[in-house]
């Protein structure tokens, strides 16, 4: 266990072998409870639905399950989910990035950490509660809704609803917005502030560091901050259910039916294909966002 | 503190349009929990029948013996790999950040299902099971804000000047390290506890009953005494939050030169 940190060259400078594989093991030791405990409760469980997926029900091999993907109304479904990721990433991200870069550049030490808290409750909340709250705010009997009367605006009379597609997306909002401040924040205080120092210096103006050198360095970590954003949305599950009563259809929804027994088709493991897709759209999502955070490295520490 | 000043304008603005996008819902769910539309007027009757109800106690108990699990399941596990990585492993930060995004990425249903079907019977048959799937999907919070947390602090300075000092190993870790993260650690567990109470998706898919599926059950029959619940129980998240963070001095940017 003493070997030292730094790798021992021999007298060509190549590393010798030994040291190397010594230093390998000492760090697949340092990982291994958190690569075995994800293997048992994370990539087991997630293996066994990509093998049971390319089952019939009889358990023989077989694409079908993955042919009525393509077939409605699971196609609309996922048109849906898709759109309603899409636009309610879109919508919370400017704002969430705004309120980050505030509180980062301006912020004490403890308003910082006060928001990360609050933030992490905030993204957490879903299902029954979330949608009670919007209910009771914006419901055609809500108390936003009251006071918007009473200023002349009636929404209703104007044809919005909660329990449509824009309706989610506001709803989603709430989660979404508070997840943006906590990925997106790291970011911003990486940015250091010798850079800005050293522009203002060779005299740009504030504008020009942040038009040449702040936004470009920040917008690798936006597009992936969002693309996070998009992932959670997609797979959104209690928040969908609650709100939605089936009147919209999702993808997730679509698999809690069929694994509560609600079987609008036949094949039980028609299910597992659909959360196979899910997956596969996401990991699509996290390719460029591997790409993105390589880049973005390069320069966050 | 100049809260108008050109600087901090910006700031104080863009606080007080999120508390208000963040107290707008909640407080008008307040309000409609405490209408009592048989008597026409405003109380507490939506709220006194929850503290008398014995369901509400079984799963309060349940859920926070299960966010208690799962926060000391993630101690155990991300404390020492977090530490690690900041102190020599740095240029395995990559792989590890990207393993401990995944469950945010991949969705819950899909590993609900493959829960159901690939975990053996004494789990599937043990509530315990829970703890273990929500400490699955806290990793990413806990590991991200563990390892924030760390990085503004310049451990390895710190460890290697305690070594110098002639420290032993069981002091640096007990007198210099746990004191240093002990701010970011239980920031990390509160967000998992926070997690994991109010997890709904594994929970019913996995047919479990906790507090926030019989909230969602109660909502069916007294839906004025579900909101109560959902605004009680949020309102007491916050509460908590606020009573913890008076007791933890806020983390100080340690950083002074940024090797590493």
């Amino acid at each position: 266990m003493s070997t030292p940190e730094v790798v021992s060259l021999d007298r060509k400078g190549a590393p010798i072998w030994g040291t190397l594989i010594g230093q390998f093991l000492k760090a697949l030791l340092a990982l291994a409870p958190l690569l075995v405990f994800m293997s048992i409760f994370f990539f087991a469980p997630l293996w066994a639905v990509v093998l049971d997926s390319f089952k019939s029900n009889e358990g023989n091999f077989t694409f079908a399950n993955y042919a009525d993907v393509f077939k409605e109304p699971i196609i609309t479904a996922m048109r849906t989910s898709f759109g309603l990721a899409m636009v309610s990433a879109l919508v919370s991200a400017v704002p969430g990035a705004v309120l980050a870069f505030l509180i980062e550049s301006r912020g004490s030490d403890r308003l910082r950490q006060v928001v990360a808290s609050i933030s992490g409750v905030l993204a957490n909340t879903g299902g029954v509660p979330l949608a009670f709250m919007f209910i009771a705010s914006l419901g055609a009997e809500g108390a936003a809704t009251g006071l918007l009367k009473a200023f002349g605006l009636d929404i209703y009379g104007a044809g919005f609803s909660l329990f449509t597609f824009w309706g989610l997306v506001l709803v989603y909002t709430y989660f979404q917005i508070p997840m943006m401040v906590i990925v997106f924040s790291p970011a911003i205080h990486g940015l250091r502030r010798e850079w800005n120092e050293a522009a203002r210096t060779l005299g740009a103006t504030g504008r020009q560091f942040w038009a040449n050198v702040g936004i470009p360095l920040l917008f690798p970590s936006f597009l992936s901050a969002f693309l996070l954003l998009f992932a959670s949305a997609f797979s959104a599950y209690a928040t969908a259910r609650a709100m939605t009563n089936g009147t919209i259809a999702l993808v997730p929804l679509m698999i809690g039916n069929l694994l509560d027994g609600n079987v609008i088709f036949d094949e039980v493991n028609l299910a597992k294909a659909l959360a196979v897709a899910m997956i596969f759209v996401t990991l699509l999502a996290m390719v460029p966002y591997i790409v993105i955070q390589r880049r973005a490295q390069r320069w966050q520490r | 503190m100049k809260l108008f000043s050109r600087r901090q304008l910006p700031l104080t603005l863009g606080l007080v349009l999120a508390t208000i996008f963040v107290v707008l819902p909640l407080g008008s769910a307040a309000e409609f929990s405490l209408r009592e539309p048989l008597k026409n007027t405003h109380g507490f009757d939506n709220y006194t029948w929850f503290f008398v109800a014995p369901d509400f106690a079984k799963y309060l108990g349940i859920s926070f013996g299960l966010a208690l699990t799962s926060a000391l399941i993630l101690l155990v596990l991300l404390v020492p790999t977090v530490v690690w990585l900041n102190l020599g492993g740095s240029k395995y930060r990559g792989f590890v950040e990207f393993v401990s995004l995944l469950p945010l990425v991949i969705p819950v249903v899909a590993l609900a299902i493959g829960a159901q079907t690939a975990l053996p019977d004494f789990a599937q048959t043990n509530e315990v099971i829970l703890a273990f799937m929500y400490a699955v999907l806290a990793v990413p919070y806990a590991y991200r804000t563990m390892d924030t947390g760390l990085r503004s602090i310049p451990l390895k300075t710190i460890v290697e000047a305690s070594r110098g000092l002639g420290a032993t190993w069981f002091h640096v870790l007990f007198k210099v390290i746990i004191p240093v993260i002990r701010s970011t650690v239980l920031s990390a567990l509160f967000m998992t506890l926070a997690l994991s109470l109010g997890e709904f998706t594994i929970t019913s898919l996995l047919h479990w009953d906790t507090f926030t599926t019989w909230v969602t059950t109660m909502s069916q029959s007294n839906i004025l005494g579900a909101i109560a619940l959902s605004v009680f129980s949020l309102v007491s998240v916050f509460v908590l939050l606020l009573v913890i963070s008076v007791f933890i001095r806020p983390t100080k940017s340690m950083v002074i030169s940024e090797e590493n």
